[in-house]
């Protein structure tokens, strides 16, 4: 019996309106940002900012890719659901 | 370019509507109309002319002398049951005709099956309002000539003025006599009133009405008479009930709604108009229909007894006719099943055609009586303008409806809209599309509280004489302006080219605004 996968993503958020649901997921090289929904037809700048400065702030060394699924969410709920998404994360890799 | 009354740069001609110099906005009761009405083509009927009686759609088409280039028109009273106009666009299809303007009162997602119709050339203009993937197809420039808005009002003031003619009325009924007499009240099709069909029945020069309800001469009671109609075609069936009726639409009960349906309430209490003989309209939306149950509690208390209530009607302004806080009702379009039973069956609940309801040009339209009007609105801005068109990323979706009509005629007209959708701010420095003026809204009201237009002193006034739990919490328009950009954030420009396609005219036809091509938003970062 094989052992059990390391999981290699983690998720913070919903789908619900003025949320977002934010996948951290393993990258080879460099941090990737995606975003879809929502907010992006005229927030797509601010947004990247904001999740950037959250990775950062957590030390985060390039090395994922995040993927947000925008509903209209403020940078605060932003920002919560990325840093709560990469602590999990770094949880299921065992960091 | 030149700027009309809400300082927007209107080119001085565009491809495909032309020259707007003599029709600029120019204030909202600026425009006044000279001359006759329009024409239509005489006819005569003998007793020994053949049966108006057509067994197909393929028929009446032929019937009707429809040819390429011609304009058809249509009524949205079966909203997203509606088969008609989808299987009238096929069959001139199949009978080679090209290049229709069509002219609906409006368009709902199931008639998306008209694109194909737009692409291979059968359809080459639009006339009317636009939403879901049709109006995406405009705003990304997929139809050539510009669409035309009008509001409820401004559709028969543009057919009756002879802005449009109407070369053949296509005119779905749900019930008819072999003499073309036709109602809305009766048949498994049943829609209630039917106040979008009533101008295009009078002008047209060719008026067809579609029925799957056909009944022995003469249906009683009657809404549109024989006398405008040429011929009737029966057909299977003109209209899925399920989309024609909505489901009840229900009272908002998410409590931020709620809260700005309190404040609204609220105010239109303090306001002089709360008094015996109060009309008002109130649409079907979520916070609307809050606010007339705040309202109806409100006139219990104070043992208010209302006047009329007006425009689209649902099943609680029934409620109130029959609890008798509302003496009559005057229904221009019913939305649900205890609306369409009422219209039926209580002769207080008047029909009235989209024309009486709203039009600016006759000798005084339903609006004009009409003491408080709640709305709703994509954005208003600090002018108070409001816009109900385009989207955030400057898409048109959304007809006028009688956005513009009831704002220009009620006493109070109140714009009702959370602070934010989403990340959106509906209340900011400039709105992208100028639907209705800012001179004809006087309150803005958000889960903040009530923003009254400094026009309108005496409601400011008014407002500040309220207290303890009946007091209305009063924000300045700027102060709203800046928390909402403080909650959401800079927003970027929106990306549009020069090309008009849309082209938002007044009530009383000129323009107020245009909308351009927007281009699809780019996935990648």
């Amino acid at each position: 019996m094989s052992p059990i996968e390391t999981p290699r993503s983690a998720q913070a958020g919903t789908v619900e309106s003025m949320d977002c649901l934010v996948t951290v997921t393993a990258s080879g090289g460099g941090r990737r940002v995606e975003i879809s929904g929502g907010g992006t037809s005229r927030f797509r700048d601010v947004m990247e900012k904001k999740i950037n400065q959250v990775l950062d702030g957590l030390g985060e060394r390039e090395n994922v890719t995040i993927s947000v699924q925008d509903n209209g969410a403020v940078d605060l709920v932003l920002g919560a659901r990325v840093e709560a998404a990469y602590l999990r994360f770094r949880e299921a890799i065992g960091e | 370019m030149a700027l009309n009354a809400v300082k927007r740069d209107i080119p001085s001609y565009i491809e495909g509507y032309g020259k707007t110099e003599e029709k600029l906005f120019a204030g909202a009761f600026a425009r006044k109309p000279e001359g006759f009405s329009a024409g239509k083509r005489l006819r005569s009927r003998t007793p020994n002319d053949s049966t108006k009686f057509l067994g197909s759609i393929k028929e009446a088409i032929a019937a009707s002398g429809i040819k390429s280039g011609m304009t058809i028109s249509f009524h949205h009273h079966l909203r997203n049951g509606d088969f008609i106009v989808n299987q009238v666009l096929d069959e001139c299809a199949r009978a080679g005709i090209r290049d229709l303007t069509i002219f609906p009162t409006a368009l709902f997602g199931v008639h998306k099956a008209v694109i194909p119709h737009i692409q291979n050339g059968v359809v080459r203009r639009i006339m009317g309002s636009v939403n879901g993937p049709i109006g995406q197809l405009v705003s990304e420039g997929g139809v050539e000539i510009p669409v035309v808005l009008r509001s409820h009002g401004g559709r028969p003031r543009a057919v009756i003025a002879g802005d449009v003619r109407i070369d053949v009325a296509f005119i779905a009924a749900p019930t008819a006599d072999i003499g073309g007499n036709i109602s809305g009240r009766a048949g498994k099709s049943a829609c209630g009133a039917l106040g979008y069909a009533f101008t295009d029945a009078e002008y047209a020069n060719c008026v067809v009405a579609l029925t799957d309800n056909l009944q022995h001469y003469p249906i009683a009671p009657i809404s549109i008479p024989g006398i405008y109609v040429d011929f009737v075609v029966q057909v299977g069936s003109i209209g899925d009930p399920s989309g024609i009726v909505s489901g009840t639409t229900r009272v908002t009960r998410d409590p931020l709604r709620l809260l700005i349906a309190r404040h609204a309430s609220k105010l239109i209490e303090a306001s002089p108009y709360f008094q015996d003989g109060l009309s008002f309209q109130t649409g079907a939306g979520g916070i609307p229909l809050a606010v007339t149950a705040f309202m109806k509690e409100a006139m219990k208390r104070r043992r208010v007894r209302g006047g009329f209530g007006l425009g689209g009607i649902t099943g609680y302004f029934v409620d109130l006719l029959k609890e008798g806080l509302l003496k009559k009702l005057m229904d221009v379009q019913s939305f649900d099943q205890e609306a369409i039973e009422s219209i039926s069956s209580d002769p207080r609940h008047i029909e009235i055609s989209a024309d009486w309801y709203a039009n600016p040009w006759n000798s005084g339209a339903a609006v004009n009586q009409l003491d408080v009007v709640i709305l709703g609105a994509t954005e208003v801005d600090m002018d108070f303008n409001a816009n109900v068109n385009t989207e955030a990323d400057g898409a048109l979706l959304h007809g006028i409806g009688g956005h513009q009509d009831t704002a220009a005629g009620a006493k109070l007209t109140i714009i009702a809209q959370p602070l934010l959708r989403g990340r959106i701010p509906c209340v900011v420095d400039r709105v992208h599309t100028v639907t209705t003026p800012g001179e004809v809204i006087d309150a803005i009201v958000t889960e903040f509280g009530v923003t009254i237009n400094p026009r309108r002193q005496n409601l400011i006034d008014a407002c500040k004489e309220t207290k303890g739990k009946d007091s209305v919490p009063l924000v300045p328009i700027d102060e709203l302006a800046m928390r909402a950009k403080r909650m959401s954030g800079l927003m970027a420009p929106i990306r549009q080219a020069d090309r008009v396609v849309g082209v938002v005219e007044w009530r009383d036809g000129t323009v107020i605004d245009v909308v351009r091509q927007i281009f699809p938003e780019n996935i990648s970062s």
